[in-house]
This record gives C-alpha cells, structure tokens and sequence, in this order.
C-alpha cells in the first residue's frame, strides 16, 4: 500500500486517469448483467402478484364454474375475473378489472398507496387517473379511489381495479369473462394439455374461449419474448463493451508498466532479480486495477440498473428496484484482475527482457532500423520530413498502431451500428406498414367478435374483419379475416395467389413461410382460440409481418361467431358508426406516432449502450495516445529544441493519426454493417420474419467527421500536455 | 547570399556555401552576443524550492568559445539551457543576438531557437526514426529558411561532408556509432549557421578520440565566427576557451579570460 501511494504521489494525473479508465472498462461489462437484472426483476414480480400459468378471456361464465374446471388433471386451482372496457369521465378509454380481493391467489394487486377496495364503488387505481380520495367516473358512474396500485399484468396501462361483482354486474351476459389458472405442472405440454381440456369442458355449456389462450410456461411472462429480444440485443451490444473495455483494460495496463522501463532498468543494473521486478510490476498494475475495481464495480451496477430501469419501464410498465446481477459483478472483477494479471506479466516480461544498456541509454524505447521492414520504410520519400516521421513513427510502433485502429474501429463500429440498427427498425415498421392503406383502425375493446360485421358493411370506405392472435407452428401469429375483395391491404403476393371468397385458403407471410419451410400448396394448422383448424397455403405475402390472411367468413366461423367482427378498418379518422360496444378508434398518425415513441424508447436504450462502448473505445483511443506520446516526448522535446513550434508537433501527431484513424474508420463502418446484419439475422431467425438491413449511410459523414474532429481535438490536448514542461526538463528527465 | 555575420535568414539559403561561409566569417565582430543580467532560475516554490541559477550577470562576445565549467549540481546545464533558450529564466533579463528571450513564450521562443541557436545534446537527441541527412535538414526545415527540398538537401549533405560524414548520410542513429551521432548533431546545430551554439557536455558520452575529434569541430566553429558556448567537466578542454565561465552554487564564482582572446 505504501509503494501505491508512493507511485500515486509520483505521477497522480496518469495513475488516476488509469484508474478512471480500468474503472470505466469494469463497468462497461455491467451492460452485460441488463438481461439478468431486467428478467429478475420480472420474475420477482410475477412472484409477488401470482401470475397465472394460464390467461384467457371467456364467454360470460356462471359462479361456479372455475370450482369445477378445478376438476381437470392437472389444474391446481382455477380463478374468475373480469374484464370490461369503460369510458372516464374526460372521454378516453379505460378498462376496469373486477378482482375476487378477498380470496384470490393470482393477479394480487400490489398496492403503492392507500387500501384495497372494501364496497362495491371503491376501485384502485394508477396514480395518473387520480389521487386517493378522488372520485373517478367510469361510464357514468362515480368509483372512489381508495389505493393507488396495480398488477404485473396490466402494469403497461391505466386501468380500474374494482371488486369482481361490480364488473361482473356491468359486463356484456353478466358473468365474469377471464379465467386464470394455474397447473402442478407448468411445463408448456401440460399447459396446452390443460388449456384444451378447460375449452372442452366449457363447451359443455355452450361457452368457449374468446381469445387466443396465453400460456406462460416454466415461470415466464407473456413479455419474455419482448424482453428477451432486448436483452439479445444488448447482450451482443454489452459482449462489444465489454471486448472495446477489455482493449482498454490492456492498453492501460500496458502504460502503467511501460511507464517504469527506465526505473526498472536501473533496479536492474542495481542487482534487482528479474523475476522479482516482473512481481512488483504485476503488483503494481494489479493495485491499480483493485482500486479501479471499487469505483467501476459500482458504476457497472449502475449502468446495468439504468439501462435494466429503462427496458422495463418501456416493454412493461414497471419501476425496478435496484437489483445485483453477482455473477457479472464476480466476473467482471475476476475478468479485470486476470486480464490486468496477464497483460501485465506480458508487459513486465518485456520490459525486464530489454538489454539492460539500451533500457538505460535508449529513452525512445526500441531502437529504430533494427528491422528489415524499418530499414525498408526508412529509405522510403513518404512525403516531407514530418511525413516521414509520422510514418515511420507508426511502424516503429507496430503494436500501438495495430491498438490504435482497432480502438477507432471499435469506437466507429458503435457509433455507426447504432444508427444502423435504428434504421433497419424503422425501415421495418414502415415495410410492415406499407400493404395497409388505412386511416384509422377501430379496434372492439372487449373478448370475442364482439359486433355483427353488417353494421359496417353498408358504409363506404370502411371495412369490418377480424384481427385474433392464433399460432403456427407453437409461432404466435397474426390472424387476419378480410373481405376478400379489400379495399385496404395490398396483399403484394410474392409466389401464389391471393384468396377466393368461402374457401379454406390462406396467405402467410412470406419470410414467415420461408423460415418454416410452409410452402404454396400445402395445408397449414391454426391454433386459434376456439381450437385448431387448416387451410391451404395459396400464396405468400412480403408484408414484412408473422401473419396469417383468411376470408373473414372463413375465420369468424371457425372462431365459433358466424357474422361477427372485431376490427374496421376505415379510410377516414372516424368511420362514424355506431358501435353498440366498447371500441377504440386510432388513426394511422396517433399509430404511428405511437410506433415512434416505442422505437425511441428502443433507440435511446441502444444509444446509451452505443455511448458506453464508444466512450469506453474512445477512452482506450485517448489511452493509447497518450502512451504512445508518453513514450515519445523526447523526441518531441528534442523537435521543440530545434526549433518546432507546437503546431507543428501537432501537425506531426495529425499525420500520425490520420492514416491510422482512416484504417479505423473503414475498419469500423465494416464491423458495424456486419454487426447490424448479425444483430438482424438473429432478429429475423428468432421472429422468423423478414426485417430487412439498411446501413445509415446518412450517419457516416457525421461519424467521420465527428471521429477526425475528436481525433484532432485529442491530439492538440496531448501535444499541449506533453510540451508544458520546458524543454530543458524533458530532455533531461531522459538523461 | 548575405556575407559574414549576417543573419541566414534575412535571405535565402540558396547555396551550400553557407557551411563553408560559417568557417571563413572575419572574427574580428566582437559586440556582444549574449547580455544577461541578474538571471535567477528557480524550481518549485516555498520550502521546496531549488536554485539552479542565480543572480548571473554575463556578457559574451560574438564569436567567442566560452566554457561553462562547475561541479555537478553547479548550475552550469542550467545557464547552458538559459542561454540556448531551451529554459526561462524565474527573474532577471536575458539578451541574445539582440532579442530579449525570457519574456517570449514556448512557441516564440521554438521558433526564435531554429534561427539563433544550435544545440549540441550530450546524449545526441537525434529523431530516431529519421536518418543522419535527414535530422540534419530537418533542423534547416524548422529554422523557416524558405528553402527548397533540393537546397535543404543540398545544405545538410554539405554540413555532414563538413563533420566528415558525408558517407553515413542514410544511416540511422541506430546504425551509427556515439561519435557519428554526436557528430550529426553538431551537422545539425550548425547547418542553420546560427550566430549561437551551445554544447551541453558534447564529448561527455564519447571515448577521448571522438570527444577530441568533436571538440575539434566545435572549435572550429568558433575560429569561423560562431559563438559557442559549452559545458564540460573535462578542464583541459575548458583551457582551449576564450573564456571559462567557472560555476559554484548557482553562481558565477569567476570568469577566466586566456590572453590574446
């Protein structure tokens, strides 16, 4: 400890910029522990609330029922609930779940504030619909808000949560409309055993299913998918920071050590046993990395925090609280002290192994024009004198010039992945919208095919269909029953043909049908929520979608509602009809600016995992000039003695960079396209949909010109750095 | 091409003559080159400060060879450094070839070395990475001679023939022996033909034939009409001076004049 603070005293700037460098690498590998944190986070909840293994929306049930779907193999307990959709008091849209509070064990309401709901017009609430205390009007009707809380399940919304009775009272055939279930065994087969059998037995009553039954397996959510997705994503993103820190980690420790060539020489000539310099230095460098370690763990549970924080607040609605991923804090900390280690037995190898005259006489460090390659790039005219010298400099330096690119390239690679990869999402939004042709789309916001299609039909430029959940091959897809002849989807048929009005065909999308290898002609099972059916594959789509096109007759039939709908699409913003039921209107720009703001949510999410690792490999850029420098600054000092003003060394320095920085660049823009493609093509293979790759070309005037601008900033603050001493001091620091 | 004494820089370096104009220049300009007054250089401050030169009143005479002679720690690497402008002084004034250097700043005082003064390093200081011409017309690039390449080439393969290196012109300073070295570096503190060199212990890192054959190049300088001053350690050499400079503490404890200088 003493020896470290006497190293700390020597050269405090350098030892703390190590140490903020080490610190920043250490937590840029806490990018790695979002996925852990995020999926902890969730599964605490889905504890806490007793999620269900089994969700599903129903025909109005009678009591009793669940006590009796009880009966089947495997279920260990069945619940009732309800689920209506409510207009408030300002016009918009909520939905009120009617909760059994007294004996419910799933879906329990974890409340922020106040109590649960004790008589029939008490509700809980999010805090945005009001304050404790505050009266609420639901459909014309006054409910105090007695609590401020909500459910894992309907986190993402604002929604009511009043007693079971009085939204059973006020649902459509006046019985609760939601089972939940849970089974002793929740592996996936059990759950589709069991999910089949509760719609068997309901049909015994004439009830059915009127959605699509969501199974949640082994624990998950319903949202895993979404935030396993994610956390793919920044896993891959968190692998490149954590390699860009661990080039980082290297070249810091590789300076800290080659910053004691000269001192560890004269131990040497002092009679100091190399192996027990190699010790010391090693000690050194691992001191550094330990203290780095008590600020970068910290940060690194930070950022993972952070990042964790802003995934679930966007993908689920959800405030985390600060959770530890200990397995990426261990590794991390081991990865740090090993790496140091094993950089550092490199580094202290080499400069022990350095005759010891030329490590006491040589202050440049390896002579130049001991190589044949030097000898050759020495008779080389590259350019003018400075020219020369920077060229020469960078093969002097083979190593550090090889660090420098692949710093650049690490830092150009993040900053251009990042715009590519929000161009690619964008891109594909706007392909999966392109086929619609739509103004608005009115969703009914209750279970089932809740409207007679005949009330849309007679007016122009409306269409009514049905928009159902289904699944293909265990692939959750969308199920669409149009009229045949739509006016408003633009099947853009890749191979095939499109529908013929009364048949069993189907169109599917066509990089959905490629990655299951379904092709024209063939049949293919639906899972719906009334059971499975087939149709005939007549054509493929290139919707850029997970769908599934039928005749609307087809499909409201198979769905067990003949003349039923639950969509319109329209060509005007209000397809002005007169539902009868609880519906929701958007128009395609409140779509797509919603679509926006979710996309955003995503690219600031990657934006600041882009910034960490470009910040991180830009450190490293600074780190090894710095070093680079460092090591020269005689060299420098002895230009500055002949005559060299400053903007001539940093001319110097400029020509240095720029064919090492040009080689980043390029280098970078590759590995950010083949990043952005790699990072696609594992979308696209775990969606099996189509996205498509752009590259943003847009963005590569700004990061060139954004990295050769840093680049020249950096090497004038350097050059300033390295030439405040006089002259004198550095040439005779280096006798 | 401007004769004698005057300043390279008033005009072009467009012939090689300049080395050979340095080795004939009449002596008999005695003004003075260097007027320093009351020069103190201190590091650091409060308790912890260290002189290293201290109140030095000093006059030199152009084309004068004046040896700075001391013991280690005397402060003599210090007034060297001073006088060559690779240094300010804490306090005090300094005037060299008519300029008052120690009020300029770092960039100033670059550029104002490249045309006044050559420096001779005892440990060579030569870019590694550039060879034996090369260092030595660089030194012509920064002194803003204006010259061409082919002129710049031209005046340091002159400057080396002059040291008698005219064959290891391609070499690098790896490929050179200490002497060779040292010899490219007095090339290259001359080539410019400052009215100042200033040799910080030039023979110290060489074995006595090349320190000789060194000194004898310096002082060759100085019967040309350079001024030049050096330090050493080494008293025989310091008895070849005009003048001994002779350092105790930081100050100037005597000036020893030889006769007839």
């Amino acid at each position: 400890m003493r020896s470290m603070m006497r190293q700390f005293g020597r050269a405090p700037g350098r030892i703390l910029a190590s140490i903020f460098a080490l610190a920043l690498a250490v937590g840029a590998i806490g990018v790695l522990a979002v996925p852990t944190v995020s999926e902890g986070t969730l599964h605490d909840a889905v504890e806490r609330d007793g999620l269900a293994d089994i969700v599903v929306d129903t025909t109005p049930l009678e009591p009793g029922r669940p006590e009796q779907l009880e009966r089947i193999d495997g279920v260990r307990r069945a619940e009732a609930e309800a689920s209506i959709a409510v207009r408030l008091g300002d016009g918009s849209l909520s939905r009120m779940i009617g909760l059994d509070f007294g004996s419910q064990t799933m879906d329990r309401v974890q409340l922020d504030a106040g109590d649960l709901p004790a008589a029939a017009n008490e509700v809980v609430t999010s805090p945005s619909i009001g304050a404790i205390g505050d009266v609420v009007v639901a459909d014309g009707v006054d409910y105090e808000i007695v609590g401020h809380g909500s459910t894992l399940w309907w986190s993402d919304s604002d929604v009511l949560y009043a007693p079971l009775d009085t939204v059973t009272e006020l649902s459509a055939g006046g019985g609760t409309n939601r089972l939940v279930v849970t089974a002793d065994d929740d592996s996936e087969a059990s759950l589709r055993r069991i999910s089949d059998a509760i719609r068997s037995e309901l049909e015994v009553t004439g009830d059915t299913f009127t959605t699509f039954p969501i199974l949640m397996p082994d624990g998950s959510t319903p949202i895993d998918g979404d935030i396993s997705q994610i956390s793919t994503l920044i896993g891959l993103l968190g692998v490149f920071a954590g390699l860009v820190a661990l080039v980082l980690l290297a070249s810091t420790t590789n300076t800290l050590i080659a910053e004691r060539t000269r001192e560890v020489a004269v131990m040497r000539a002092l009679g100091g046993r190399d192996r027990q310099l190699r010790r010391r230095l090693r000690r050194i460098a691992l001191g550094i990395t330990g203290i780095s370690l008590v600020i970068g763990l910290p940060l690194g549970i930070a950022i993972s925090n952070l990042i964790a924080r802003m995934v679930l607040e966007e993908f689920v609605g959800i405030t985390p609280s600060i959770a530890v991923d200990w397995k990426v804090v261990g590794l991390s900390a081991a990865g740090a002290l090993l790496g140091a280690r094993l950089v550092a037995a490199r580094a202290a190898r080499k400069v022990v192994k350095l005759p010891l005259a030329e490590a006491l006489r040589d202050r440049e460090g390896r002579p130049f024009g001991r190589g044949r390659i030097q000898r050759l790039v020495a008779r080389i005219p590259t350019g003018g004198l400075f020219g020369r010298l920077a060229t020469r400099a960078s093969v002097h330096r083979p190593a550090h010039t090889v660090a420098v690119v692949v710093q650049v390239s690490a830092a150009v690679g993040a900053a251009f992945l990042i715009p590519s990869l929000t161009a690619s999402v964008n891109e594909f939004n706007s392909a999966s919208f392109a086929p619609w042709s739509w103004e608005s789309l009115t969703i009914a916001r209750d279970p089932g095919l809740s409207f007679d299609r005949t009330i849309v039909d007679d007016r122009p430029g409306a269409e009514a269909g049905v928009w159902v959940d289904g699944e293909i091959e265990e692939w959750e897809v969308d199920v669409y029953g149009l009229r045949v002849d739509t006016e408003f989807f633009d099947p853009m048929i890749s191979e095939g043909t499109w529908l013929r009005p009364g048949t069993r065909d189907a169109v599917l999308s066509a990089g959905f049908a490629a990655r299951n290898s379904i092709h024209v002609g063939e049949t293919v099972t639906l899972e719906l929520a009334a059971g499975s059916v087939t149709y005939d594959v007549v054509g493929v789509s290139d919707d850029y979608a997970r769908a599934i096109y039928l005749d609307r007759a087809v499909l409201a039939a198979d769905l067990g509602a003949p003349g039923r709908a639950n969509t319109v699409w329209s060509d005007r913003s209000d397809p002005g009809v007169d539902w009868g039921v609880a519906v929701r209107t958007d128009t395609v720009d409140e779509i797509a600016a919603a679509d926006q703001a979710g996309r955003d949510a995503i690219v600031l999410i990657f934006g600041a995992i882009g910034l960490i690792v470009a910040g991180v490999a830009a450190l490293a850029v600074m780190s090894s000039m710095t070093v680079s420098l460092y090591e020269r600054r005689h060299e420098l000092a002895a230009l500055q003695a002949i005559g060299a003003r400053r903007r001539r060394l940093r001319g110097l320095v400029i020509r240095e960079i720029v064919p090492v920085a040009t080689l980043g660049i390029v280098g970078g823009l590759a590995l950010g396209a083949l990043g952005n493609r790699g990072i696609i093509a594992s979308f696209e293979s775990s969606n099996a949909i189509d996205i498509g790759v752009v590259d943003a070309f847009d963005a590569i005037p700004i990061i060139v010109g954004g990295t050769i601008v840093s680049l020249i900033a950096l090497s004038t603050l350097i050059v300033r750095s390295a030439t405040r001493r006089p002259v004198t001091v550095t040439l005779r620091g280096a006798a | 091409m401007s004769s004698g004494r005057a300043d390279p820089h008033d005009g072009d370096m467009n012939d090689t003559s300049v080395i050979d104009a340095v080795a004939t220049a009449p002596t008999a300009a005695r003004t003075a080159l260097i007027e320093a007054h009351d020069v103190t250089r201190i590091w650091g401050r409060g308790s912890a400060a260290q002189i290293g030169v201290e109140a030095v009143d000093l006059t030199i005479r152009r084309g004068e060879l004046v040896a700075i002679i001391g013991p280690s720690g005397s402060g003599k690497s210090t007034l060297g450094a001073l006088l060559a402008g690779i240094d300010r002084p804490t306090s005090g004034s300094l005037v060299v070839d008519g300029t008052r250097i120690d009020r300029m700043n770092t960039d100033r005082l670059a550029a104002w070395r490249g045309r006044h003064v050559g420096i001779v390093f005892q440990d060579f200081h030569l870019l590694p990475t550039l060879t034996a011409a090369e260092n030595v017309e660089l030194a012509v690039e920064l002194s803003g001679a204006g010259a061409g390449r082919r002129l710049r080439r031209a005046a340091a393969g002159a400057a080396l023939d002059r040291v008698g290196l005219g064959a290891h012109a391609r070499k690098l300073p790896a490929q050179m022996s200490g002497g060779e070295q040292q010899r490219v570096g007095i090339a290259r503190a001359m080539v410019t033909r400052p009215p100042l060199i200033v040799a910080d212990e030039p023979t110290g890192a060489l074995d006595q034939a090349n320190g000789h054959a060194v000194f004898e190049l310096l002082t060759g300088l100085a019967h040309g009409g350079t001024t030049v001053v050096f330090i050493t350690h080494d008293l025989a050499l310091a008895d070849a001076a005009d003048r001994t400079i002779s350092m105790i503490d930081g100050r100037v404890a005597s000036i020893t004049t030889k006769a007839g200088a």
